[in-house]
């Protein structure tokens, strides 16, 4: 009798274990999640895209999907645990403008500041978000959700994250992951657009060679920067206020540890923290829906509309241009704000029709100011829509 | 130097006390009285179960404040006639939250209830901690109804009214609300106004930074120093092309220290002049292979400070 009781004792316990393993929880969704986890992995180390942000986002879906029964504080969407708790920087925003400290630490806006009418070239790009947002409303996403779809078409992770945790915070997974994947996916979604759109002649445009940036305007930049975007879009103020600080770090020249601390050990901190979580985010139960596959399609269009309108820019703009100030067009897919990815495709597609030709820092000066075009963008739809 | 410098400091430091003192001043004058029951028949009851006159204060800020230390009156010739408790979790007032005192004159019942009650034609006011700053104020209308609040249309906003709705701890603004997305939906359905908005801001800021760097790469091209520099340079030349004018004028004149000077020239050039060094340089490498045994470092008898 005691030990027909022991034994039932310990199946019952074993049994109850076994019902609280992931094995006894699984469904369809977790292992579609984890299929998709592994893709990215695998897409990050053997395709080498965006491994510093696909590793952590890849995993993070792992660990979202690893099923279990709700009630111990394990999920990320389960107050008081540790996840959720690293969530917090997602969904108030803390992580991008970090990131963006960060960036601006990294960024030099020499081409920027050599030639100031590439900037006007990174606003342009900006119509990716626009016309996903229209495609969005038109879809039935309600404003505030294709406000924050729209952002994927600026091309800039942080942005997107940030403004989708103030604008709709329940797409945040769905829309980090489109953003980051299709900044992942810029070689593959932009060469095509840029070939359809220019001639032979326009892409051998030759352009003159930036001059010389002393260090005192780079120092002028950071500050009146600052000072004239947020002026005209204070609502972009958490974004654009980290970018500008942390590129006066690096361009001040009295501040090399802290820039170096910005572009290095807390930009790397913040980026595995925001993609482990925005990527655990994705659990099964909550990011698999016609939602999220609509998302995906939008993310794409919209980088795609925002190729077509830098480009289409760049061309229209020459027509106002002498001949030897002329910009060669292929540099206007740049204006998506995917640094240095977008300008790299630009000096790529150049070099395969004139190995001489060389776009690449003429490409940064439109990507550096697609960063700032786009929190300047997020910080319109913020103050709109919010 | 160091007195101006400390002066500087002091300046400074004064500048930041202000600010700091303007800034409490400011959460403390974000207070507004914001909505009152004068006679409370069948309306909301207190923590007694009784149905007290009562006054609700909001916190227009968007920060928390803390209304302890503040003092309420119905005469304000009596400015601190209740002082409200200091240090209690209960004063603290999130961002645009509210929080209710009763007039009820039973000050012994706890800290949100009044030394005073309610009548129309008084005046309550809301006075800074110091006593003397009239933090908001509001007379009481002869008009106001039994069981009807008289409070701002809006919360914290300048117009005053019989609501229609009593709303102790909420939003005084009872109409439905729309959000500002979907209004700008109703108004815009298909985004293209939004997307031309956006943009010509997205570009008026943009080229606003180009028009800017334009003109900034303009000016910092134009080296100021080099063109004082050059300025210089050329007044100089013009100063010595006349000082040779001047010279060649007085040729005739050479005074006899000249002389002596170009002689003793001519004299040590013709002397030591000579087109052969006698001398051989030879420059050859030297090596010496190290040696701990030979190291000084290994002959130190006291230790280096």
């Amino acid at each position: 009798m005691g030990e027909s009781s022991f034994f039932s004792f310990v199946i019952d316990h074993v049994s109850q274990f076994l019902s609280y393993t992931a094995f006894a929880n699984y469904t369809m969704g977790h292992l579609i999640m984890i299929c998709v986890g592994l893709i990215f992995i695998y897409l990050a180390i053997a395709k080498g895209f965006e491994p510093m942000l696909l590793v952590p986002i890849g995993f993070g879906i792992l660990i979202g999907n690893i099923a279990f029964q709700p009630g111990y504080e394990i999920g990320i969407y389960e107050h008081g645990s540790v996840l959720n708790y690293l969530y917090f920087g997602v969904r108030y925003g803390i992580y991008p403008p970090l990131i963006f400290l960060g960036i601006g630490a990294m960024t030099d806006f020499s081409a920027l500041i050599s030639n100031p009418k590439l900037i006007v070239v990174g606003a342009a790009a900006q119509l990716g978000i626009f016309g996903a947002y229209a495609i969005a409303l038109a879809l039935g996403f309600s404003p505030n959700e294709a406000g924050a779809i729209g952002i994927i078409g600026g091309a800039d992770g942080p942005t997107a994250i940030f403004l989708s945790s103030k604008l709709a915070p329940d797409l945040i997974g769905a829309i980090a992951i489109s953003a980051y994947s299709y900044m992942a996916l810029v070689p593959v979604i932009q060469p095509p657009i840029m070939r359809l759109l220019t001639t032979k002649k326009e892409r051998v445009i030759r352009m003159k060679p930036s001059r010389a940036v002393s260090k005192k305007e780079k120092i002028i930049f950071a500050i009146a920067g600052m000072i004239l975007t947020t002026s005209i879009v204070p609502s972009g103020l958490p974004l654009l206020g980290m970018l500008f600080l942390g590129n006066l770090l690096k361009e001040s020249g009295v501040t090399k540890r802290l820039a170096d601390t910005a572009q290095g050990a807390m930009i790397d901190i913040v980026t595995i923290l925001i993609g482990l979580t925005v990527g655990a985010s994705t659990q099964a139960t909550t990011f698999l829906t016609v939602k999220s596959i609509g998302i995906f399609v939008l993310g794409a269009l919209s980088f795609a509309i925002a190729t077509f309108g830098g480009v289409m820019f760049v061309k229209i703009f020459n027509l106002f241009l002498k001949d030897g100030n002329k910009i060669n067009p292929l540099i206007g897919n740049a204006g998506v704000s995917a640094v240095p990815h977008s300008a790299r495709v630009s000096q790529v597609v150049g070099l395969s029709y004139d190995k001489t030709n060389h776009l690449l820092m003429h490409a940064m000066g439109p990507n550096v100011a697609g960063v700032i075009g786009s929190a300047v963008a997020a910080g319109i739809l913020l103050s709109f829509l919010g | 130097m160091r007195l101006i410098r400390n002066k500087f400091l002091a300046v400074v430091i004064s500048l930041i006390g202000l600010g700091v003192g303007q800034l409490y001043g400011q959460s403390a004058l974000d207070l507004r009285i914001n909505e009152v029951l004068v006679y409370n028949d069948s309306n909301y009851v207190d923590d007694f179960g009784v149905h007290s006159p009562w006054i609700e204060i909001f916190n227009s800020a968007y920060n928390t404040v803390d209304i302890g230390g503040l003092y309420l009156t119905d005469d304000l010739s009596q400015p601190m006639k209740y002082p409200i408790f200091k240090g209690q979790p209960i004063t603290q007032i999130p961002p645009r939250s509210y929080i209710v005192f009763w007039a009820d004159d039973k000050p012994t019942r706890g800290i949100l209830h009044l030394n005073f009650t309610l009548e129309a034609g008084k005046t309550i006011a809301l006075f800074d901690a110091n006593g003397r700053t009239l933090v908001d104020s509001v007379t009481i209308p002869h008009s106001v109804i039994r069981d009807v609040t008289y409070g701002r249309l809006v919360d914290g906003g300048a117009e005053w009214g019989n609501l229609d709705k009593s709303t102790p701890n909420a939003d005084n603004d009872t109409s439905v609300k729309v959000l500002a997305g979907d209004e700008f939906a109703r108004m815009d359905p298909t985004g293209l106004g939004m997307a031309a908005i956006a943009m010509t801001v997205v570009f008026l800021a943009l080229a606003l930074l180009s028009v800017f760097f334009k003109y900034m790469g303009k000016v910092m091209s134009i080296d100021i120093k080099k063109q004082l520099e050059a300025r210089a340079a050329a007044k100089a030349r013009a100063g010595v092309q006349a000082v040779v004018g001047e010279e060649e004028a007085s040729e005739l004149e050479l005074t006899g220290e000249l002389n002596a000077a170009i002689a003793m020239t001519l004299y040590l050039y013709a002397t030591e002049l000579h087109d052969a060094e006698n001398t051989v340089l030879t420059i050859n490498r030297v090596s010496r292979t190290y040696s701990p045994w030979s190291s000084k470092i290994y002959g130190l008898r006291k230790f280096p400070n």
